[in-house]
């Protein structure tokens, strides 16, 4: 179960680095691009190694849909809700 | 880590299905109590609803849905470990951006030109120029 923790919570620190990074290196400023190019290159490094180097037999695409369930679950619960208060 | 992209027997069931029933019961479990705790009237109503449907939900993801403990053990705590590492590097990225200096710096500003700006006279400038396209606009109204 911990390495299930771990490698899927690299997972989502590497989804973070990539999407920010690449928001930051593209809409950034001058001073705040250089920041985010490194935020992308730690999210490249970071899924590197769950891919190259992690000897856990977790499986990514497993967990891949026990999270997007999860996300998805919590949109869908959200929508009812503003749905029910928007109609009322 | 098993990069395999194979989807199993079972898997998208096991997986995506359980963790989209908690994801749905869990939200309308939090949502409704907040509505009903602090909604009035009509709201309130909603809110014991939303609450109710919630903990059917629940139960009948644990009386109803066919799978084995250990199975909804890992999916949980895959979904509850990612999502926890998202936020963990979104705060990790929001305190380096606010650590680093992302002002440009003031130095480069040519103080003395602000200094030396008339605003009053600015002020006449612009008022003349919107005097003149109010005037334009005037007479091709009058034309027309």
């Amino acid at each position: 179960m911990m390495d299930i923790a771990i490698s899927m919570g690299l997972i989502g620190v590497m989804l973070s680095m990539l999407g920010m990074g690449l928001l930051i290196a593209y809409y950034g400023s001058s001073k705040t691009r250089n920041v985010g190019i490194v935020f992308l290159l730690a999210g490249i490094g970071l899924a590197y190694y769950l891919v190259e180097m992690d000897t856990s037999d977790v499986s990514f695409l497993n967990g891949m849909l026990a999270f997007v369930g999860g996300m998805v679950g919590g949109i869908i619960g959200i929508v009812v809700f503003l749905v029910a208060i928007i109609k009322s | 880590m098993d990069m395999s992209t194979e989807i199993g027997n079972g898997a998208i069931m096991d997986y995506f299905v359980s963790m989209l029933l908690i994801g749905i019961g869990v939200a309308l479990l939090a949502t409704g109590l907040f509505t009903s705790y602090f909604g009035a009237g009509k709201s309130q109503k909603i809110g014991f609803a939303l609450f109710f449907l919630g903990i059917v939900t629940i139960a009948y993801f644990i009386v109803f849905y066919p799978l084995e403990e250990d199975i909804f053990i890992d999916a949980l705590v895959s979904g509850v470990a990612a999502l926890s590492g998202m936020i963990i590097g979104m705060v990790l990225i929001l305190f380096v951006l606010m650590k680093v200096d992302t002002v440009d710096d003031l130095e480069d500003l040519d103080l003395e030109d602000l200094e030396d700006l008339d605003l009053d006279e600015e002020l006449k400038k612009l008022e003349e120029e919107l005097n003149q396209a109010d005037e334009g606009d005037g007479a091709k109204e009058e034309e027309e």
